[in-house]
């Protein structure tokens, strides 16, 4: 390095390097122009100064400097390094492996660039790539673990796990017998935990089994090597001996309920649906009542048995299972049992029993049977499931009712007054749900829990700017206002986005939305310093597994609401544009030229003001932010644009939405919603192709889903009424689409009106499927459209089967019904029948606010004060302005918010 | 009712969000990811019947040379929905284990708010921890905190504590500040064992 250098500025040379590694970059900086006065064209000191540039937040003039050093030396290695660390400070990798490759081509040996290569090559996936750069670094340096153990990790990561295995038992051979030290068995174990899961991974279970054997004494992590041991034995067909280690594991964890499903393997008692045969039934008790008797103090034993007893068994077992739970006022008692609401029938059954307890307590003051006096609080708790119970089964009336006896009998307890807002939010009064969730949340200002609820139901009610204020009570950081965005808080980012897409600020929308997307770009990022970090913690398995998680992040729920929410945004910036900058400008050629240069001069300077101001307050922010305990702040540069009003600015809003479907097709590919937004933009972009495959994946999918049917209609209506095709391309797109049509079985000889109809007549009983058809029709036959209207409002809403002790239970969901009344009023346009339609779902729906039923007033809730409806808090408590928000297309129409806890889970 | 395991890569995005649910004191993923890389074995989550993270326990062991070898609790907490079932406790001392058997821990640290008597009764009555020392100023609000130790290296009284569920604290437990180095920037963070907290 510098070797061209007379010896005074090789020795300059040296300080730079130094220095940039240091960090002293004013020093090196200093000693780079020193060596500039006298060779001013020196290529590898532009580019290290450049380097050091970089580091300074100088960006521009980095590139330049680090580009002319390249010109000027473009057989040095270092110029080359240098140009791939820039490169990799900016997250460019592929251009940065090219930039690695080239020094290397210079100095095919070096084991600081080579090393820096692997780490790009694990990063982008390039595993070929990887293995090769991997096995140059054990040649050359044979003699560091690491490099065995990098080499081993690639090979294994390029779907070769026996070579993996080959190079780890080269590696072992090179260490002593009484190998490891004290300080190096938890790494040592860690290598042979994962050799050992290498022999799994690739079917050699012989050798897993003989290897665990021969090195059992080795391993740290009794625990994992156990389960391991257990799964190993299991495959090999040892089901007596894999059943032992099994219950071994439950004597010490007896709350994992994996090691008794996989006790239920090895007896040949699991079913992956959950059906059992009676004589299977018979035999699972008989574990379960053993397993009881050993294990005693385990909740599990006594709740998985629910899921398989039937009848009346399930009702004895569900009656002993609730009777101590509700004695010790256990809040989640409901949530345990919900899963089982999915079972046929048993649903009723806990309803009787519910109902007989609650009778049995307030008569005697026992659980029926029972001689043994209850306290007060179990008929409170019994209140409280019963209330919960109703809201699941949608009666909103008796739940609200149970629940307020609750809250007269005691209260004081913080629980019941969030369950009542979650009741009224399900029954559509979302005012009133945030109103409760506000009072619980003042019961106890010190619980974040309540504070988050609380912030959920403001966001569900578009009480933007109060959610805000209410959560950032908790979110103060020094003087930072709120680090709900730097702590990568999605929900909270979810929730803002989709309330102000529902009000129609896009921009805002937008911010949010993008603010998700840009926490799963971080992620990705963030694994980088973990490619040799693991190396060397010799954390393998995790290793491996991170990097699987990280394959598939981007197909994790929060990111695919985030993109979906995007899509729609951009889609609706193209369909209705904002006023852009460029039309500003032609108001403004307008005025004569005088008054346009005032007018000039007046904005510029009204930018300057901002941002000078914004700068200020910036500083300020900075310079009194080192207060607290947790040490240093980074400065946090100011966002020029924080209510998104530059993102709807965008030229071409359909090519950045096709980014983020691009994301969605790779990552979320068995999603209806997927296909949706990708037939809506297609569409829009006209690319019939594409639009195509969209509907053939929706067909295949669910072809009874209303959505599919509807966009298949419309892509071959709109296919039908496009002219002749002219040029060869249209004619090449017009052949495809001839040649795969026989195979949309749906068409196959029928006219889409027929198609249609037989699609009502196959879903003839369903709200929402008749609302497709009847839209379609009026799509295919305008002259319909009180035919199809009729469609709708003939529909019936049937009580759902099974017997109810208190009342009937109608089948219509809220959601459907407002989706219903969106498309009466936009696509059909008909106010009478919209009105109509609401006054009828009114009476179904009595709390919902959408349709004003008679109980849906705000003021029998809100609880101490009067919510404001100032423009941010949204236009909740009048429905009547909430209705012009609604835009026309249905298909796009409906965003559903993060509902609540239940949807926050990661499975 | 709710399952204690040892928890997976793919538990870490909604133990991120219970922690957020829950606690004021807040990580970015990256500080997950390299607990998870450096200690996988001291993670665990509580997981409802229905698939979701109801509670968790983040740990570490500390690895500063000058100092016996011992763990110390990042975070620990359990959604206020799910208390009265004896989580903090169980999740606690699955971490503990994994401390004692695994790395050889002599003692387990942790930090706790004044304020937070719930989590202190825990820490205290039910966990056996005592206060070894007070961080004046400790948490970015200005509270104290109390500096906790447990030993492990000793005969311990009880293995399990299932006979008596203790009513743990309500949704909110401990722990330690953010520490701010895993914040904002990323070249601060060129190797993550240089971040530890606290």
């Amino acid at each position: 390095m510098g070797s061209s250098l007379p010896p005074k500025e090789a020795n300059l040379f040296k300080v730079i390097v130094k220095s940039y590694e240091t960090k002293q970059y004013k020093k090196g900086l200093k000693a780079a122009d020193s060596i500039l006065k006298k060779f001013p064209e020196h290529g590898e000191t532009l580019s290290m100064k450049g380097l050091t540039l970089n580091c300074m937040d100088r960006k521009s003039e980095a590139y330049e400097l680090v580009r002319r050093g390249l010109k000027n030396d473009l057989k040095s290695h270092v110029c080359w390094h240098v140009y791939g660390l820039l490169y990799r400070s900016d997250r460019e990798y592929r251009e940065a492996i090219k930039c690695y490759r080239n020094a290397l081509r210079i100095d095919p040996d070096n084991i600081e660039i080579l090393r820096d290569l692997s780490l790009l090559q694990a990063q982008m996936r390039d595993l070929s790539g990887f293995v090769e750069t991997r096995q140059q670094l054990l040649s050359l340096k044979p003699n560091h673990r690491m490099n065995w153990i990098g080499f081993a990790v690639a090979r294994h990561l390029n779907s070769n796990s026996s070579k993996a295995i080959e190079v780890l038992e080269a590696y072992e051979g090179t260490l002593e017998d009484d190998y490891p030290p004290d300080n190096e068995r938890y790494e040592h174990s860690e290598m042979l935990l994962y050799k050992m899961s290498l022999f799994e991974e690739c079917g050699m279970l012989d050798r897993a089994l003989e290897e665990m054997q021969k090195k059992e004494s080795k391993i740290v992590d009794k625990l994992s090597f156990k389960e391991q041991m257990a799964s190993v034995l299991f495959k090999l067909g040892r089901f007596d001996d894999s059943e032992s280690i099994y219950r071994s594991l439950l004597f010490m964890n007896p709350d994992n309920y994996k090691y008794f499903i996989a006790v239920q393997k090895c007896l040949g008692l699991y079913s992956d649906n959950g059906q059992y045969s009676a004589d299977d039934v018979e035999r699972l008790s008989s574990l379960y009542n053993s397993l009881k008797e050993k294990y005693a103090w385990s909740s599990a034993v006594k709740r998985i048995p629910l899921d398989f007893l039937e009848g009346e068994k399930f009702q004895e077992a569900a009656d002993n299972y609730v009777r101590p739970l509700l004695t010790k006022g256990v809040p989640s008692l409901f949530s345990d049992l919900s899963p089982l609401y999915e079972h046929p029938g048993k649903a009723n059954i806990l309803e009787q029993l519910f109902l007989k307890i609650e009778d049995s307590i307030r008569t005697s003051g026992c659980f029926p049977g029972s001689p043994q006096k209850e306290p007060p609080s179990t008929l409170l708790w019994t209140l409280f499931l019963i209330s919960q119970h109703y809201d699941r089964r949608g009666q909103y009336e008796i739940a609200l009712n149970k629940i307020d006896e609750a809250i007269s009998h005691t209260p004081t307890v913080i629980d019941l007054y969030s369950v009542k807002g979650k009741v009224l939010q399900h029954a559509g009064n979302f005012a009133a749900a945030a109103a409760l969730a506000d009072e619980a949340r003042s019961m106890d200002l010190a619980d974040r829990y309540l504070n988050s609820e609380c912030v959920m139901q403001m966001l569900q009610a578009d009480q933007v700017g109060l959610a805000e204020k209410t959560a950032v009570l908790f979110t103060k950081d020094g003087d930072q206002h709120n680090n709900l965005h730097d702590m990568q808080c999605m929900w909270y980012e979810l929730a803002s986005g989709e309330s102000y897409y529902r009000q129609g600020d896009l921009g805002r929308a937008l911010k949010n939305f993008l603010a998700v997307e840009k926490h799963y770009a971080d992620m990705t990022e963030d694994q980088f310093d973990f490619h040799s970090y693991c190396l060397r913690k010799m954390t393998l398995r995790a290793y491996v597994s991170m990097l699987k998680f990280q394959d598939r992040l981007h197909a994790h729920e929060y990111f695919h609401k985030a993109a979906a929410g995007a899509i729609r945004c951009y889609m609706k910036l193209h369909d209705s544009p904002a006023k852009s900058s460029t039309e500003e400008n032609d108001e403004m050629s307008k005025l004569p030229p005088a008054q346009r240069k005032k007018l000039r001069q007046k904005q510029k300077k009204a930018e300057a003001r901002a941002k000078r101001e914004a700068e200020e307050k910036h500083e300020d922010e900075t310079a009194s932010s080192n207060s607290s305990k947790s040490g240093k702040k980074h400065s946090r540069p100011v966002d020029p644009d924080p209510h998104g009003e530059k993102l709807i600015q965008i030229e071409d809003p359909l090519a950045e939405a096709t980014k983020y479907l691009k994301l969605l097709q790779n990552n979320s590919s068995d999603s209806l919603e997927t296909h949706i937004l990708s037939f809506e933009l297609n569409m829009r972009k006209q690319k019939v192709l594409l639009a195509f495959q969209a509907v053939k994946q929706l067909i295949k999918l669910d072809e009874n889903n209303p959505d599919s049917h509807r966009c298949l209609i419309k892509f071959f209506h709109k296919i039908n009424s496009l002219p002749a095709p002219l040029t060869d391309s249209e004619k090449l797109i017009w052949n495809v689409l001839e040649a795969e049509r026989p195979d949309i079985r749906q068409l196959h000889g029928r006219s889409l009106i027929e198609v249609n109809r037989s699609f009502l007549e196959k879903h003839n009983a369903s709200l929402t499927h008749r609302a497709a058809a009847a839209e379609m029709m009026y799509l295919l036959e305008p002259d319909k459209k009180m035919e199809s209207i009729k469609l709708i409002e003939d529909s019936t809403n049937n009580t759902s089967s099974g017997d109810n002790a208190l009342g009937p239970v109608k089948e219509w969901q809220i959601q459907d019904c407002i989706d219903v009344h969106k498309l009466l009023e936009k696509v059909f346009g008909d106010q009478d029948v919209a009105n109509r339609w609401k006054a009828r779902c009114a009476e179904y729906f009595p709390y919902s606010t959408y349709f004003e039923g008679i109980k849906s007033a705000i003021a029998a809730y809100a609880v101490d004060r009067s919510l404001d409806s100032s423009p941010e808090n949204g236009l909740a408590s009048n429905p009547q302005l909430r209705l012009k928000e609604i835009e026309p297309g249905t298909l796009n129409g409906t965003l559903h918010i993060v509902d609540d806890l239940s949807s926050l889970s990661i499975r | 009712m709710v399952c204690i395991r040892q928890a997976t890569i793919d538990d870490l995005l909604a133990m991120q969000a219970c922690n957020l649910m829950c606690l004021p004191e807040n990580y970015q993923m990256k500080y997950y990811l390299y607990h998870m890389l450096s200690w996988p074995q001291l993670l665990f989550v509580a997981e409802d019947y229905g698939g979701r993270i109801v509670g968790y326990v983040l740990a570490k062991m500390e690895e500063d040379p000058s100092e016996p070898c011992h763990g110390h609790i990042t975070s620990l907490a359990v959604l206020r929905t799910h208390r009265k079932l004896g989580l903090a406790t169980k999740l606690m001392s699955a971490a503990q284990a994994a401390m004692d058997q695994v790395f050889g821990a002599e003692y387990v640290s942790l930090h706790v708010r004044r304020s937070n008597r719930a989590a202190f009764n825990l820490y205290t009555s039910t966990l056996g921890y005592q206060i070894h020392d007070i961080e004046a100023k400790y948490y970015a609000d200005g509270e104290d905190a109390f500096d906790m130790r447990k030993p492990l290296r000793q005969p311990q009284p009880k293995k399990h504590h299932h006979h008596h569920h203790h009513h743990g604290p309500g949704g909110c437990c401990s722990h330690d500040v953010p520490a701010a180095a895993v914040g904002s920037s990323p070249q601060s963070s060129n190797s993550p064992d240089k971040r530890a907290n606290t």
